[in-house]
């Protein structure tokens, strides 16, 4: 067993690995990483996953229902560290794993791995308690400054690879399935085709696991109209159906843009200073986050429903509109945005027409907010069009860059919606309670009026 | 923390010629977390005696030999003037505005004008505090923002208001208060003859935030003064944690001093005990929080300096205060900020809220409750940061696809 590999088994018992060690580690991580462009390409099959945020438990749960390293390509997006009380063991890991792996682990960076930001957050105040000195959050924070922007994930199957996890009866999966939804077991909790009109097909789901044919009639209509109303934080409501998780529906009306096209992965989101995926190529992202700029708005950025851009509440980056979603998708070639860096109660949400997906990791944020979490699985495309029909960021590049029809997006593009790749959400809990040794609660504050 | 300090150092080195106010804060930059005045925006990012730090909670922080170049004296302030300072240092006026709707209530503020288009920071203090609370903060922000009006009034039972029934127990419940502070703004208004109101932010410290989210929450701001209201910024109060702390409230209240032979001794209380961490803040707003009992005779050490507002009486209040506090935070219109003195002071709701990106957060582990007096320049940077963001006038937002289309672009 090597040095690693026991550092892996080490920090996957949640103790920390000596100071030392840590600094190898990061040193390995460095050289590791300052080879990666901006935007790492990642080829599916892959397992995306949002925030983290600490909660070294549930990212152990993450593992159990997303499959282990290395038998699953990872690529987390980033927000690794803060808020939760071990930041430090889960980051170390998966840096570890990034180490061991490099091929089937992919870490881009989120706001939360910044000088600034962990030394409010508690990353820092964790180091300092666990080493006694601030050696190791400096030695994480260097590895920070090296951490790709964004991910493009090329060739995403259109149809569903059969789910592994679905216990004894491995079923076959329909061609026309665009969504599934599964829980912690592997159990389809409802299913989306790809049916003309965007007429989706949903499962019971409670209890019907193993019962695929029991195919309900209800819950069509909310998920037709998803279409129209961006999914699951539609008002019309139709669309929740049963347990947490199962409530986000998505949108199966289509993509605009490249059926077959990439996904770009990054973690909050778009910045009015990039227009093409090449921008982002360009950046000196060796550095502390800005507070502005264009990095700074990827990382901060946030969808939101409104025509064009936004101030953000949020302080830093800003808000976008689903038309600069569509437009980008449609520019970059890319068939659906995938981001984090938002809190969703029901572990994922898809937005504008499923151009853009949230994906959050963290169940029971903070010990306390009571939602679940969600990985989404992208499955390879056997046929290998997906990588064929792929032009890296440009559109159009084929013909110099001239641009033909295809370069702009016609009124028929948003009326003959297309879709993306097929999409596997496994949705999971808090690992149980009793599992982790929670630090005491500050006390209160004893003035407060 | 590197970016936010050079950008304040530049702001700071911007704003040297309206430091009018140095010789009083001689020692305000020696205890306050920011110290070391510019020395602290040259550190290096890796410096671990960061005042970003909450272990500087305990005012141990040792000076990098970086800051020491420009530290000054720190910690209890021995030797030191602990004298009051009187408001004229901060502000341009007092006003006394005789309240239209309860007779025998005149509010009693102070206020900064603000110069040409500049906006109006309306600060609300918590309970048992003062207008004079913000008068630091204040003169902290015409630094960075010269054109910024300041107007912080003192509340029902608070500083130099008085109501008819100047008994013990004013009025203090919510609705009251925030009508309070709404008249307050229109009588300024009239007062100072504005034709239309500058752009406003809200501030309120503890009891003060709740009263501010109620104000810009219940959109009584008459039309088109309603449009004026940029955003608010609420300091170190959240709803779950506030009603938390509501039991022990009478335990802390008993452990006060009941009143103090002078008012050096007030002051110095303050600052020792640590609930002001600033000296020039205590020596500012201590004076206006005591009011001298039974001047006639009596012997030469009794404690005839009283707390002006008996804040045990006010109990009955409390809860009404920060009920439903976290959710009017999140609903009401306009540009939202929390500044907390620690990040394990946020609810369940806020928490959700933050990281769904619906407000700015700015934590200051290193200040106690009174934020804004412990940090008064870290707290106006915070502030006028905020303003910028949100003010509209400035803003310019990339063009929407729908306008590229109707311009005949290429999208």
């Amino acid at each position: 067993m090597s040095d690693l590999d026991n550092a892996i088994a080490q920090l996957r018992a949640c103790r920390p690995i000596p100071e030392a060690q840590v600094r190898e580690l990061c040193h390995k991580a460095r050289e590791l990483l300052i080879e990666e462009g901006n935007v790492v390409t990642v080829n599916a099959p892959v397992t995306i996953c949002g925030d983290i945020h600490g909660q070294f438990h549930d990212l152990m749960e993450l593992f159990r229902v997303g499959g282990d390293v290395p038998d699953t390509n990872y690529l987390f997006m980033g927000d690794f560290v803060d808020r939760g009380f071990y930041s430090l063991e889960s980051f170390l890991l998966l840096l570890c794993l990034k180490v061991r792996y490099p091929d089937r682990m992919t870490l881009i960076r989120g706001n939360h791995e910044s000088r600034q930001i962990t030394t409010v957050y508690g990353f820092y105040d964790e180091c300092l308690r666990k080493y006694g000195s601030a050696n190791v959050w400096r030695y994480c924070c260097d590895v920070f400054d090296y951490l790709a922007l964004g991910a493009i994930v090329l060739g995403a199957s259109n149809t569903l690879s059969p789910n592994s996890e679905a216990g004894s009866a491995a079923r076959e999966v329909e061609e026309d399935t665009e969504i599934e939804v599964c829980n912690a077991d592997g159990d389809i909790m409802s299913q989306f085709s790809r049916l003309e009109g965007g007429a989706s097909r949903l499962l019971d789901p409670v209890g019907s696991a193993m019962r695929p044919s029991a195919t309900a009639t209800n819950g069509i209509g909310g998920a037709a109209d998803s279409s129209r109303n961006s999914g699951l934080g539609g008002a019309g409501a139709p669309s929740r159906t049963g347990p947490p998780g199962s409530g986000a529906s998505g949108s199966s009306g289509g993509t605009v843009g490249n059926p077959a096209g990439a996904v770009l992965c990054v973690h909050g989101g778009l910045s009015p200073l990039i227009d093409t995926v090449d921008k982002i190529r360009l950046l000196d992202r060796k550095q502390e986050v800005p507070h502005e700029g264009a990095m700074c708005d990827l990382l901060w950025s946030d969808p939101d429903e409104i025509d064009g851009w936004g101030l953000s509440p949020r302080g830093a980056g800003f808000l976008f509109g689903a038309d600069i979603v569509k437009v980008f998708n449609h520019r970059n070639d890319l068939s659906l945005i995938a981001r984090a860096h938002q809190l969703v109660m029901e572990g994922f949400k898809e937005m504008f027409d499923a151009s853009i997906v949230t994906v959050w990791s963290a169940p029971n944020y903070c010990y306390r907010c009571g939602n679940v979490a969600a990985l989404l699985e992208l499955s390879e495309d056997s046929s290998g069009l997906g990588i064929l029909s792929r032009t890296n960021g440009d559109v159009n590049r084929s013909d110099g860059g001239v641009g033909g029809p295809r370069g702009v997006l016609m009124e028929n593009d948003l009326a003959g919606l297309r879709s993306g790749p097929a999409r596997r959400y496994r949705v999971f809990q808090a690992a149980p309670q009793d599992s982790r040794g929670m630090p005491a609660k500050k006390p209160v504050a004893d003035y407060f009026l | 923390m590197s970016d936010l300090q050079k950008k304040w150092a530049k702001a700071k080195f911007n704003a040297m010629e309206f430091n009018e106010l140095d010789e009083d804060r001689e020692n305000a930059d020696g205890s306050s977390g920011g110290g070391g005045g510019g020395g602290g925006s040259f550190m290096p990012d890796d410096d671990d005696s960061s005042s970003a730090s909450s272990m500087s909670s305990t005012g141990t922080v040792i000076p990098s030999p970086a800051r020491a170049l420009f530290a000054r004296p720190r910690g209890f302030p021995g030797g030191r003037s602990l004298d009051p300072i009187p408001w004229t240092t901060y502000f341009e006026r007092e006003l006394f505005l005789p309240s239209p709707t309860s007779p025998g209530t005149t509010h009693h503020a102070y206020l900064t004008s603000p110069v040409s288009a500049g906006p109006l920071f309306v600060m609300h203090h918590g309970a048992g505090s003062s207008g004079l609370s913000f008068a630091v903060l204040s003169a902290e922000i015409r630094k960075r923002l010269p054109t910024a009006g300041i107007l912080a009034p003192d509340a029902r039972g608070h500083g130099s208001t008085t109501t008819t029934t100047s008994d013990k127990s004013p009025d203090l419940s919510l609705p009251t208060l925030s009508a309070d502070l709404l008249s307050i703004i229109l009588l300024t208004q009239k007062e100072m003859g504005w034709p239309t109101l500058p752009p406003i932010i809200l501030v309120g410290h503890s009891l003060g935030g709740a009263v501010v989210v109620d104000l810009a929450c219940s959109n009584t701001l008459p039309q088109p003064q309603s449009q004026s209201l940029l955003g608010y910024a609420v300091l170190d109060v959240v709803e779950g944690s506030a009603m938390d702390a509501l039991q022990s409230m009478q335990t802390y209240l008993s452990t006060r001093p009941k009143g103090f032979v002078s008012l050096r001794e007030g002051i110095e209380w303050h600052v020792r005990s640590r609930t002001l961490r600033n000296s020039v803040s205590a020596r500012t707003s201590v004076p206006a929080l005591l009011v001298e009992e039974g001047t006639g005779g009596g012997d030469k050490g009794a404690r005839k300096w009283r707390w002006r507002t008996d804040l045990g009486a006010t109990q009955p209040f409390w809860e009404g205060w920060f009920v439903g506090l976290s959710g009017k935070f999140l609903r009401g219109k306009g540009g939202k900020m929390l500044l907390l003195a620690g990040t394990d002071r946020l609810d369940t709701e806020l928490t959700i809220g933050q990281m769904q990106g619906k407000y700015a957060l700015q934590v200051f582990p290193e200040a106690g409750h009174f934020i804004h007096e412990d940090l008064p320049e870290k707290t106006a940077i915070a502030l006028v940061d905020f303003y910028r963001r949100n003010d509209r006038s400035a803003l310019v937002l990339p063009p929407k696809v729908s306008e590229l289309l109707a311009q005949g672009k290429r999208v």
